[in-house]
């Protein structure tokens, strides 16, 4: 196999998930508007409150790329009740079965939720600008953003993959999901900046990768920081690539 | 120098034996060789390890000891090469339902590396040859049983295999839908004389077309040979006898001459094997008249392919599922959704 046929195989399953997502995008917009209201109603309430340093910019602002994770992790994390379905499906059985390497189904599987996840940002800052957020919005920023997201998303996918392989039910999957979707949320710094936990959750906060993505989100959309930026990616990139290794080792398993 | 004996068929299996973690066995010795272009049917009752040989040759799961080569590649440590020449349509659907047909196609051409100037004409080529031109650019959601069946079938020819396995192809489908499943299957296979395994519980679809047919019960072969061959296995004629009274009783009576075998029994139908059904038709009709057993009808026809099976097992297809129980049927999946 040539590395042109694996780009072209994983390419296969992203163009999979976009047309899946143009005959139904209802998932886009039901996923928006939890989001939309951290911006309206939460961000703009505790924007008159003052009571988060924030340093130089409101609140409203601040948050805005923490709430554009928040939504694009929740569809990544949940995307691996797709697994639980193609297992109980056919298809599995057939890919397995198929020339394509065990790795690309995995990897591919993983971009395609991420491609998915990544829609959010398309959404959710429109509404934060329009709501006053002040975003630094140019071609650069934006597609830094978009292969932060998407990497960071493609580590979620993975995550969320890994789980389906252990709770085999839908039922258990969706259950643990909002055990590890809230907190993550929580103990980073979406809503307010790590300095101000208590130290136990700040430590906690170090080492939950949603903390760096937010951290080099800001960085790029709000102050423009290239270099900080990138150093929060490279983070991205390690912990993706530390949950996309087991995963191939699971994918076997499931299938076995 | 004389050819090695697994590389001369499309499919060779030796003693293989399946034993899954839990510690059920599926498959306890298995042998099987299917020549190159052949239509081979394994029929059996469900549990009998029908998939999970078939899982094994299509290189999903490792077997636990033997030996099976697909096209003389070893299907455990050349399993690379068997993925490249092999398709397979699983018994549960393979195909995403929320998007279209054509889509469908489009994505398994693009998993398979067919080159990009190709893909076109051979999607649609395949699309009309299992009937489905006009609806490929509709929803999967839309389609009925047969025709998601069909789609199956058209990616797995798509990609021309020269072994294509399909796992009970016509599971579901009504009697109409089933044949034109298969009339479109034969279609191709006749044009490029690829060679097809397929498994089946239904009997009369191995014994109309398949070429040879191996009988695989409790994880082992219990015969195999064409439709022919296992019919002349039992020789002479089977004899159904439609009564007024208890069937287990007439047949307790009849056990009494000499030549006929009662094979099964059934609220107020018998199924007798006799050489001659001339003779022994009028035997029959006295022995139960004389014991107050009057015969309504009767008719004289071939033996089937299930007689075989009953003459073998001592019970029916539906039988042997009951006698194995559901509750091993449903470890049998269990284990094998679950894994090694």
């Amino acid at each position: 196999m040539s590395l042109k046929s694996y780009w072209e195989q994983t390419v296969a399953f992203v163009e999979l998930e976009l047309r899946r997502l143009w005959h139904d995008p209802t998932e886009v917009f039901t996923r928006a508007v939890q989001p939309i209201l951290w911006l309206t109603v939460f961000g703009t309430t505790m924007e008159r409150l003052r009571s988060i340093p924030t340093a130089n910019v409101d609140y409203l602002t601040f948050i805005s790329p923490g709430v554009v994770l928040q939504s694009s992790s929740f569809i990544a994390l949940a995307y691996g009740i797709m697994l639980v379905w193609e297992r109980e499906s056919g298809i599995l059985k057939k890919l397995v079965s198929s020339p394509v390497d065990r790795f690309i189904i995995v990897l591919g599987r993983s971009l395609a939720g991420a491609v998915r996840a990544v829609t959010q940002l398309f959404i959710v800052l429109p509404v934060a600008l329009l709501f006053g957020a002040k975003l630094k919005i140019d071609p650069a920023s934006l597609i830094l953003a978009t292969f932060v997201l998407l990497l960071g998303s493609v580590g979620f996918t993975s995550l969320s993959i890994i789980l389906a392989v252990f709770m085999k039910t839908r039922e258990r999957f969706m259950g643990i999901l909002q055990a590890i979707v809230m907190p993550l949320f929580f103990t980073s710094n979406a809503l307010y900046p790590i300095e101000i936990m208590p130290a136990p959750l700040q430590a906690f906060a170090k080492v939950n990768p949603m903390t760096y993505i937010i951290s080099s989100l800001r960085d790029t959309l709000i102050y423009g920081d290239i270099v900080s930026a990138i150093n929060g990616l490279l983070v991205t990139l390690v912990f993706s690539s530390i949950v996309l290794h087991p995963e191939t080792k699971y994918l076997q398993k499931i299938v076995e | 120098m004389s050819e090695r004996k697994d590389e001369k068929y499309a499919i060779y299996v030796e003693n293989l034996i399946k034993v899954y973690s839990g510690g059920l066995k599926a498959l306890e010795g298995v042998s099987l060789e299917v020549n190159e272009g052949e239509i081979h049917a394994v029929v059996g009752p469900n549990g009998a390890g029908k998939t999970t040989l078939m899982r094994i040759l299509t290189t999903q799961i490792q077997p636990t000891s033997g030996h099976a080569r697909v096209l003389g590649y070893d299907v455990r440590s050349e399993s690379g090469a068997v993925r490249k020449l092999i398709s397979y349509v699983p018994q549960e659907f393979s195909v995403w339902t929320d998007i279209t047909g054509y889509e469908n196609l489009l994505f398994y051409s693009k998993i398979y590396g067919i080159s990009s100037d190709k893909r076109h004409r051979i999607i649609s080529d395949a699309l009309e040859l299992m009937g489905l031109s006009e609806a490929s650019g509709r929803l999967v959601r839309t389609y009925s049983g047969g025709m998601i069946r069909r789609l199956e079938i058209a990616a797995a020819l798509m990609v021309k295999p020269r072994v294509i396995f399909l796992d009970e192809p016509t599971i579901g489908l009504d009697p109409r839908a089933r044949e034109v499943v298969w009339e479109k299957l034969l279609e191709y296979q006749k044009e490029y004389r690829v060679t097809v395994l397929f498994n089946t519980h239904y009997m009369d679809e191995a014994e109309r077309y398949a070429e040879k047919v191996t009988f695989l019960n409790r994880g082992r072969v219990i015969a195999e040979g064409t439709p022919q061959e296992l019919v002349r296995l039992l020789g002479g004629e089977t004899l159904k006898v439609w009564i007024e009274g208890e069937s287990e009783r007439a047949s307790q009576i009849l056990s009494s001459i000499d030549g006929i075998q009662v094979l099964s029994a059934t609220s107020n139908q018998l199924v007798i094997l006799t050489p001659d059904s001339s003779v022994m038709l009028p035997k029959i009709v006295q022995t139960l008249s004389k014991s107050g057993i009057e015969v309504r009808s009767t008719t004289v026809s071939r033996p089937t392919l299930e007689d075989v099976f009953i003459k073998l097992t001592g019970m029916s297809i539906e039988e042997a599922e009951k006698a194995s129980g559901l509750r091993e049927v449903r470890a049998v999946r269990r284990a094998i959704r679950a894994g090694g």
